[in-house]
């Protein structure tokens, strides 16, 4: 029984970090997408059917912009957990930031 | 001799591994056109190549978690090399044939099983053929999560959906927020989004799998006395490990990424994207926390997701039942071929009982390999209309 509940602790975990990390990221990119539509203007932009898109919204740009890079962030970070793994390394999010400590 | 079937063998199971699972990564990429097919395959399999290179981690006691062959430290079993290592080699041999067996059977059916469910199925097989019921470590200790239960089995209920949750609510999200805004701006947004997250996915296959195949190969180099180090595996075992992998990558399942691409969902740049996010991101988690899963069972699990979480999707949950039932029977499935090889093995004995299950397999292969050319599956064919009717054909 041991194992079980073991499994289902670390699955209860993964499945929240997940939904955090996998979820997350992923909206903040659509928002992105969203936000750069919307600083595009025209037909790009969400807009009731039949009427011509809005004007352009520079604000738009940059929060597209700002919603990439937490993106790309976010997938450096994934890139050094493969690598520190490789390497004997471990993420450690003691800090709340991440650093890299050595595996025990 | 038998060392150099074993080296030979492990590195066809290493072939086999990238091919079946060049699908987990670059099938949605593949489907929705954000990648031509041979494009996707070769960035799959550059990076699978990168990946095998990035861990100097030794994964030499990567059958402990199943069976007791090897001491903690990965050196095999001192009683299993009395002979000069001839018992531990054929046990490892089998297994591994077992293993291939089973890859190139689901493969012909299209289907994603895991392939390392078959390396550790078909190794359990040979096990207990050939140490009796007692040398699988079927639960771990209590202390943490081990043996066959806790390294496999749970992993394996868990993991698809954990992963189809995850997928579900990121497709959920992002229909939600890129509402109204044309569907020409957010794919080409969503096809870059998506080739990133392929990619983390291929790079963290590379580093997993090929550490498998790595770990088995100097585990029978120690069994044979060829090679003594356990802290340590030997230069060209990586080199040809991760061009075994990256060379099977390229080659591409196209059976399989059909499957996954076309049969499971019909897949659109934001579901591909939401569902190798979601991948990438329950493998990396994982792994961090010990809980070993099968790359495989989450990415079928994430696209499958990304079909629940799109409103109005149509999701084929017979091609899904179809998978499940693969997965369930591939870790005694390879189980059996294991045994089975490993008797044929003993009762021939020594180099010639090992000789024959090589060129069994081989004959198993060949055959397979006529089998699919009735109906072939390649880059020019894969993202064709799904029709219900492949896997019927043999069934």
């Amino acid at each position: 029984m041991n194992n079980l509940t073991l499994a289902l602790e670390s699955a209860w975990k993964v499945l929240l970090i997940g939904v955090l990390i996998g979820a997350g990221l992923p909206a903040v990119f659509a928002l992105g997408i969203r936000s750069m539509a919307f600083g595009t203007g025209g037909d790009a932009a969400a807009h009731a059917a039949g009427t011509a898109g809005p004007r352009p919204h520079p604000i738009g740009r940059i929060g597209a912009i700002a919603c990439f890079t937490v993106v790309l962030l976010g997938v450096a970070l994934g890139i050094t957990f493969i690598v520190a793994t490789g390497f004997g390394k471990e993420l450690s999010f003691e800090h709340v930031y991440p650093t890299l400590v050595s595996k025990d | 001799m038998i060392l150099a079937l074993v080296v030979i063998t492990a590195l066809g199971f290493d072939f086999t591994n990238g091919f079946h699972d060049t699908a987990n990564a670059m099938a949605t990429s593949i489907a929705t056109g954000a990648l031509r097919p041979k494009v996707a395959v070769l960035l799959s399999a550059v990076l699978n190549l990168v990946g095998a290179f990035l861990s100097i981690e030794v994964a030499l006691t990567v059958t402990n978690a199943v069976v007791n062959i090897q001491d903690t430290n990965g050196a095999p079993k001192a009683e299993l090399t009395a002979d000069g290592g001839t018992a531990l080699l054929i046990i490892v041999l089998a297994g591994v044939i077992g293993g291939i067996l089973w890859n190139l059977f689901t493969w012909l059916l299209g289907l994603p099983s895991s392939s390392s469910h078959a390396l550790f199925g078909g190794i359990i097989g040979a096990t207990v053929a050939g140490l009796g019921w007692a040398g699988v470590k079927w639960t771990g200790d209590g202390s943490k999560l081990d043996g066959v239960l806790g390294k496999v089995i749970l992993p394996a209920l868990m993991s698809p959906v954990i992963a189809g949750v995850v997928a579900g609510v990121a497709t959920w999200l992002i229909y939600r927020i890129t509402l109204g805004v044309a569907a020409r701006f957010t794919d080409n947004g969503f096809r870059w989004g998506q080739i990133g997250s392929a990619s983390l996915v291929s790079l963290a296959h590379g580093t997993n799998d090929a550490q498998k195949t790595m770990g088995v190969i100097t585990l029978a180099l120690i069994a044979a006395g060829e090679w003594s180090d356990t802290d340590d595996i030997p230069f060209w075992v990586r080199v040809s490990c991760a061009l075994a992998i990256a060379l099977g990558t390229y080659l591409g399942g196209w059976r399989i990424i059909r499957t996954l691409g076309k049969g499971l969902v019909e897949i659109a740049p934001p579901q591909g994207f939401a569902a190798e996010s979601a991948a990438a991101t329950v493998i990396l988690t994982s792994s961090h926390l010990g809980f070993a899963l099968s790359t495989t069972q989450v990415a079928t699990g994430s696209i499958l997701g990304s079909g629940v979480g799109r409103p109005g999707a149509q999701v084929r949950w017979a091609v899904a039942g179809r998978m499940v039932a693969a997965w369930l029977i591939t870790l005694p499935a390879a189980g059996l071929a294991g045994a089975l090889m490993w008797f044929v093995a003993d009762l021939i004995g020594g180099v010639a009982g090992a000789i024959t299950i090589f060129v069994l397999m081989l004959a198993a292969a060949a055959f397979m390999y006529q089998l699919s050319r009735r109906t072939p599956v390649d880059h020019n064919n894969v993202n064709d209309e799904w029709q219900d009717t492949r896997a019927k054909e043999y069934a």
